[in-house]
């Protein structure tokens, strides 16, 4: 293990002032639709061009979620995942911090980053991923 | 609409062979259809072969030491549906008249990629963050209980089902007859999915001859019609989508019944993509063979079990014939024809006159799933 920090995506889609995490989408300028990560044209009304760059939520409604135990190399299990829904109207896949039992459809969770596996040359991969709210 | 004729079918036995080539299976279940179709090498104008592992020219591989080249050899990969799509292909490629005879070959070697979950693909946003395909279906899973009140006992139903039918396949991976008990206490693989609600890796090859009807004449086969041929692929959405019902499955199987003239109701059995319980559950409804948020109803009634209403899977499915991605769309059809012609052994389905076929999957961020065919078979 080489100890390094790398991160995913590579972009840092994301601004972290002092553990205050919001992700930074795209909304197109024509239809209004927003996008994560951000998009260069829009997946909605097919335009090209014309992505504006916006900070998204920090806090979002958990739609679903489950809990891995079988995983590829590289993550280590169990691991809590799932899809949490953000007002703008964009639903983001992500791991969630604790077990899975206690976790609750429709509950709040809240934006942050932190390791979500570690790279084939043994760095640690960080992302953003979910905590719960109480 | 007919589209085609498949006038002959073969299939290897499902299961872990790494012993064997991909090559080798592929050419065994091809032999096995073109004996059963009666047809010579010289009588196939066209190959089409679905895989999604088994890497380039892989129809051209098979087809090598058989000597069937110098035709048109078309591999096609489409994730699980690879062998279904390759299956479309050659249902309209015959009904445009570009041939008369086609071999269609859906075949996997999953056992060459090392156990555990299939990789997905190193770019995608999910796989990158942790998702694999068994929490994609236990995800949808959660929300569809939720939604309509079904329990993980009914996914255990499910796979019970899935082994009773199993267990009277003989190509089938496994064939051992389980309780809900034994489900309910295998392994958690993605919470609320265990083991046994989730379909094996394996090797497989299966293979159809689809024809003209003039030459399914000649031929002098048992011909099984190819009333509809669908294929179509998910929606991207950003935003929210509702996982509790399958918005692909229900387009595809929409179109293939109105291209075939028929309603869910005259299907007499289906081969449905039960990559995990969850998912045969959900399909049931996205079907239409029973009512939004039945699903669970109708596996307490044994609607789609031996002697049932409409039975489903009766092959034992992904979760008992086995899974090899690009082979089973094609398997689904071999399994429909015997059916059709009433050579399913245990496991008929009595008088069985319309058979479905429906093939999905592949894990692709923001999507339902990469791709879905639906194909109606009539005797």
């Amino acid at each position: 293990m080489n100890g390094g920090t790398e991160y995913f995506p590579v972009s840092r889609p994301w601004i972290d002032e002092d553990g205050a995490v919001r992700l930074i989408g795209s909304k197109c300028v024509h239809c209004g639709a927003v996008a994560f990560p951000p998009h260069l044209s829009c997946p909605v009304c097919g335009a090209q061009g014309g992505q504006d760059t916006v900070q998204l939520s920090p806090v979002g409604t958990l739609y679903t979620f489950s809990e891995i135990h079988i995983a590829p190399k590289g993550f280590t299990t169990p691991y809590a995942v799932g899809y949490v829904d953000l007002p703008e109207g964009v639903r983001l896949f992500g791991q969630i911090e604790g077990r899975a039992a206690d976790l609750k459809l429709g509950q709040q969770v809240a934006v942050t980053l932190g390791p979500v596996r570690t790279d084939t040359s043994g760095s640690m991969v960080v992302s953003y991923k979910f905590k719960g709210l109480a | 609409m007919t589209l085609a004729t498949i006038a002959g079918v073969g299939m290897t036995k499902f299961g872990k062979q790494a012993d064997r080539t991909i090559e080798e299976i592929g050419r065994e279940a091809l032999v096995r259809a073109m004996k059963d179709a009666g047809v010579a090498r010289s009588g196939i104008e066209e190959v089409f072969c679905g895989s999604s592992y088994g890497g380039p020219l892989i129809g051209q591989r098979i087809l090598r030491d058989l000597g069937m080249t110098g035709i048109p050899i078309t591999n096609v990969e489409n994730a699980c549906s690879s062998g279904a799509a390759a299956l479309r292909e050659a249902c309209w490629a015959v009904k445009a008249g570009r041939a008369d005879a086609i071999a269609v070959l859906g075949v996997e070697m999953l056992t060459r990629l090392g156990g555990g979950t299939l990789p997905l693909e190193p770019t995608d946003m999910e796989a990158n963050l942790g998702n694999v395909m068994p929490a994609v279906y236990a995800m949808r899973a959660r929300r569809y209980m939720h939604e309509t009140g079904a329990t993980p006992q009914h996914l255990a139903m499910i796979a019970v089902k899935a082994h009773e039918y199993g267990a009277r396949n003989p190509n089938a991976q496994f064939q051992n007859r389980i309780t809900v008990d034994d489900v309910m206490r295998s392994r958690m693989v993605a919470d609320p999915l265990t083991l046994y609600m989730c379909c094996p890796t394996g090797d497989g090859a299966a293979a159809v001859i689809v024809t003209s009807e003039k030459r399914a004449r000649e031929l002098g086969a048992k011909p099984v019609r190819v009333e509809a041929s669908v294929q179509q692929s998910g929606l991207y959405k950003t935003g929210f989508r509702d996982m509790a019902s399958s918005e692909l499955t229900e387009r595809t199987s929409r179109l293939a019944y109105e291209a075939a003239g028929i309603g869910p109701q005259d299907v007499s059995v289906a081969e449905v993509h039960d990559a995990f319980a969850s998912a045969e559950l959900m399909y049931y409804e996205a079907l239409g063979l029973c009512d939004k948020g039945e699903g669970a109803a109708m596996i307490e009634r044994g609607d789609s079990g031996p002697g049932g209403r409409q039975p489903v899977n009766p092959s034992g499915g992904l979760a008992c014939r086995g899974h090899p991605v690009g082979a089973t769309g094609v398997a689904q059809i071999v399994e429909a024809v015997w059916q059709l012609r009433g050579e399913a052994g245990e496991r008929q389905v009595p008088g069985a006159k319309v058979a479905l076929t429906h093939c999905t999957g592949g894990g692709i961020s923001g999507l339902d799933h990469g791709a879905c065919a639906v194909h109606v078979l009539t005797s």
